[in-house]
């Protein structure tokens, strides 16, 4: 299971995904690194609501800014997308474990006659 | 555009068993069976209601000891797919003890969170064993923000498969 912390990032993730213009904006940025003005080209948005998508997707580690350009461009950052692909991941070792206790009870199930034959 | 079933937020687990399909079968959805092996580490399975038909409901308590006493939760869903012996389908999402869906808010999360989830079991005789794969993955809510999950997952997947790839 994952930790309250992890939990609380791949909320932060899951957020900023739920939204179509992040979405595309990170389409975009997988094809290499922009700035807010090509960012907003082709949507029909002013650069002040680009900006805030973009806020958000900082802020879930997905991009990161530039420091040292003029216009600062954005880059995509893929970390937290392969949590979130990782995410039902989780669910293996609970599963496996039931599987185990699942042999286990079919074993004891299993007639003795059966169970001498095999040790 | 593919359709391979977008999400890759699946867990498909394959497993052998020494036992025959209708034994495997019970295990799934004979409730006292069920209580037998699901309970993770430590838990124990008070509840398990199961109406094995395709719409019918499933109702499922897990209860484990804290320090402060038994917590309880429960999980309902709803059979999709009932073919005796081959193949269950259900969904399953947290809920209360009347079965009543908890939201994604109730749970702490952000609407789109992806809550619930479909477990897919398909057994097949091999030579009077069975072999299980067992495939548990989330399904986008119904909430408006989550229908683009599916195709979130599909494109974003792509985009992390070739960034790992480096």
């Amino acid at each position: 299971m994952t930790t309250a912390i992890e939990e609380d990032r791949l909320s932060e993730t899951f957020a900023a995904l739920a939204n179509s213009t992040r979405r595309a904006i990170l389409a975009r940025l997988a094809e290499g690194a922009a700035t807010v003005n090509e960012l907003a080209e082709p949507f029909e948005m002013k650069l002040p609501a680009i900006s805030k998508h973009i806020k958000v997707l900082e802020r879930a580690g997905l991009v990161v800014r530039g420091q040292r350009a003029q216009y600062r461009p954005c880059a995509l950052d893929a970390a937290p997308l392969e949590e979130v692909s990782t995410w039902a991941e989780q669910y293996r070792p609970v599963w496996e474990a039931r599987f185990d206790r699942m042999d286990d009870y079919l074993t004891h199930l299993r007639p003795q006659t059966k169970d001498r034959r095999t040790r | 555009m593919t359709d391979d079933n977008a999400s890759q937020d699946a867990v498909v687990i394959e497993r052998s068993f020494d036992a025959p399909v209708d034994v495997i079968w019970q295990m799934w959805t004979d409730p006292e069976h069920f209580k037998a092996w699901y309970g993770p580490d430590g838990a124990t399975i008070p509840v398990a209601k199961m109406d094995v038909r395709v719409g019918g409901t499933r109702l499922v308590c897990m209860e484990m000891q804290t320090p402060n006493g038994a917590m309880q939760m429960w999980f309902t869903g709803e059979y999709r797919e009932v073919v005796e012996n081959e193949r269950l389908v259900y969904t399953e999402s947290m809920s209360d003890e009347n079965g009543n869906v908890s939201s994604p808010s109730d749970l702490d999360m952000p609407e789109g969170h992806p809550t619930t989830t479909e477990v897919r079991v398909e057994l097949a005789d091999v030579g009077g064993r069975t072999k299980m794969v067992m495939t548990h993955a989330g399904v986008p809510s119904d909430s408006p923000g989550a229908t683009g999950w599916a195709m979130a997952f599909q494109k974003l997947a792509a985009l992390v498969d070739a960034r790992t790839d480096r």
